[in-house]
């Protein structure tokens, strides 16, 4: 199922929250929804599903609006942060109100609480959850309905190391299985390894959105000389901008690795080290939400 | 609809909610029995006893005098989506919000008319039970007290509908039952005072309320106190939908504005 966001607009009085945002999620892969806390994206994934009404703009799930669905909670399941619980519903009583409202039926209950460690906690009340169990709670219900889209607001908050890992796999798997999957999240670290695309925003504004993998930019090489200086000011000659490190160390861009050697020995440099250096996405995501740099 | 309904009454039965409104009912019902055994001609100022027709109507109208508990306990029960935030799952299940609304307005209005039928019952067969055991008749024909008393359960069945519309018209528990309590117990008693509000009186909600149980202390005593004949209410089936009227006018209001509301 194809996500399509067209011209999103949300404003509350003066203050614009979004603003004509467009982008698309492919079914089959994982999209990072990306920006700074206060971005929007919380905003927008409210204004998908139709809890928040559009200022302008529509979300499509398959070419249809979220209200529009037969089965909403069929198509697509949403993990929100701001879902809570009835504190005197155990999880158990949780699932099985929700299996009732989408006619999922208790064994589905029973199906999704095992698939996501819920079973082990089903019978605890919710005020006793813990903020990891709350979100795998979240979870159940939002795969109650067997989605074929999975939209998560910052679902790795309150996850234990172990639970981030855990989480990472189980939704690579639901891509793997064709599903459209959005997830939102402000920590980097938490995508890098989960998303092939990604969507990235700031100030409720479209800053970048393609492969996961055009966000890092292209690389740098690091080089260790005891002749540094004199290797800056040749490659600097020839227009290539290079960073001076710690003493004896250089970073230079828009050359890779054989190139930066070529050079160093056309020029009769010696060198300690050669590395590529790849820009983590968190410097990649600075540079493009930054503004300043 | 029918998976909705299902599920409000999956969420009802989960919590204890339905417990304390059954202790509730049986509560009240017992109160009535309570003060039967005791006897109105030993109340504080003395009434007339069990025997005369008085005295058993002041233990129905007592008893009549709860029909706020199970309108309270739809309003907490309603308002607790808002307040636990479990409004945002179940308006993703059910995106047309007017559907899940409607939904608790029919189960709690069912689980309303249990409530009544448990109260009356409870308190119609203490009053039989006290009366046996003191010795005396009741001061009224049976039928005449049981059509009193399953006007009361009716009562308390509409007041439950109001009380699930007016929490989700105004969403927090205690504004709700605030409202709720502040109209009945002071706006009402004092919009009686301007001149000509006694004329729509059967009308409005206390009115309306007195036509369906078939008390009528406070037209009774506006008639005492300004020596005009008492305000004629309306039949009990036309106060009744005068009550159901208003709930619906409250649900709608709410389907019209605060569900269109963004869920935060």
């Amino acid at each position: 199922m194809n996500i399509e966001v067209r011209g999103l607009t949300k404003t509350y009085g003066p203050v614009t929250a979004v603003s004509e945002l467009s982008f698309d999620v492919p079914p089959g892969a994982v999209t990072g929804f990306l920006g700074p806390n206060g971005a929007g994206k919380t905003t927008t994934m409210r204004m998908m599903l139709g809890l928040v009404t559009p200022t302008a703009g529509t979300a499509l799930f398959g070419g249809r609006r979220y209200a529009d669905l037969p089965a909403p909670s069929a198509a697509v399941g949403a993990v929100l942060d701001s879902a809570g619980f009835h504190p005197a519903h155990t999880a158990g009583d949780h699932l099985r109100v929700y299996a009732r409202m989408g006619r999922y039926g208790a064994a589905r209950a029973a199906r999704v609480a095992e698939l996501t460690g819920v079973s082990a906690f089903a019978g605890r009340l919710t005020r006793a959850l813990s903020t990891g169990m709350r979100q795998r709670l979240n979870l159940a219900t939002a795969l109650l309905g067997d989605p074929q889209a999975l939209l998560l607001d910052e679902p790795g908050n309150g996850l234990d190391p172990e639970g981030t890992a855990w989480l990472r796999r189980f939704l690579r798997e639901l891509a793997a299985e064709g599903r459209t999957v959005l997830v939102s999240s402000h920590v980097l670290g938490e995508v890098e390894h989960l998303a092939d695309h990604a969507v990235v925003i700031r100030e409720g504004r479209l800053v970048s959105t393609g492969p996961l993998r055009e966000l890092y930019g292209p690389a740098a090489v690091l080089v260790r000389s005891p002749q540094a200086e004199r290797f800056a000011a040749a490659l600097a000659r020839d227009g290539i901008r290079v960073e001076h490190e710690p003493p004896g160390v250089l970073r230079v861009h828009g050359l890779d690795a054989a190139e930066v050697a070529a050079a160093a020995t056309a020029q009769g440099i010696a060198l300690h080290e050669i590395t590529s250096e790849r820009p983590t996405l968190e410097q990649a995501f600075l540079h493009l939400t930054g503004g300043s740099r | 609809m029918t998976a909705l309904l299902s599920a409000e009454w999956t969420r009802l039965a989960a919590t204890r909610l339905w417990l304390w409104g059954l202790l509730a009912a049986l509560g009240s019902g017992a109160l009535i029995g309570l003060l039967a055994l005791v006897g109105p001609e030993n109340f504080n100022p003395p009434l007339p006893g069990l025997a005369t027709e008085q005295g058993t109507r002041v233990l129905l109208g007592l008893l009549g005098f709860t029909v706020f508990a199970p309108a309270l306990l739809g309003t907490v029960a309603v308002a607790a989506e808002y307040r636990h935030r479990t409004i945002t799952t179940t308006t993703l299940f059910a995106p047309r919000r007017w559907t899940w609304l409607a939904a608790k307005l029919t189960v709690y209005t069912g689980a309303g008319l249990v409530y009544g039928v448990v109260a009356s019952a409870v308190a119609g067969g203490a009053l039989f039970g006290a009366a046996a055991l003191k010795g005396v008749t009741l001061g009224l024909p049976t039928w005449t007290i049981v059509a009193f008393l399953a006007r009361i359960a009716l009562t308390m069945a509409v007041y439950t509908l109001l009380g699930v519309a007016m929490g989700a018209l105004l969403r927090n528990q205690v504004t709700a039952l605030a409202v709720v309590g502040a109209y009945f117990y002071l706006v009402e008693t004092t919009l009686m005072l301007i001149p000509g509000v006694k004329l729509v009186y059967p009308y409005l909600p206390g009115g309306a309320t007195a036509a369906l149980t078939g008390f009528t202390y406070l037209a009774d005593a506006i008639a005492d106190q300004t020596g005009a004949s008492a305000s004629e209410l309306l039949s009990a089936p036309a106060g009744g939908a005068v009550l159901v009227g208003y709930a619906l006018v409250a649900a709608v209001m709410a389907v019209a504005a605060p569900l269109r509301r963004d869920i935060a």
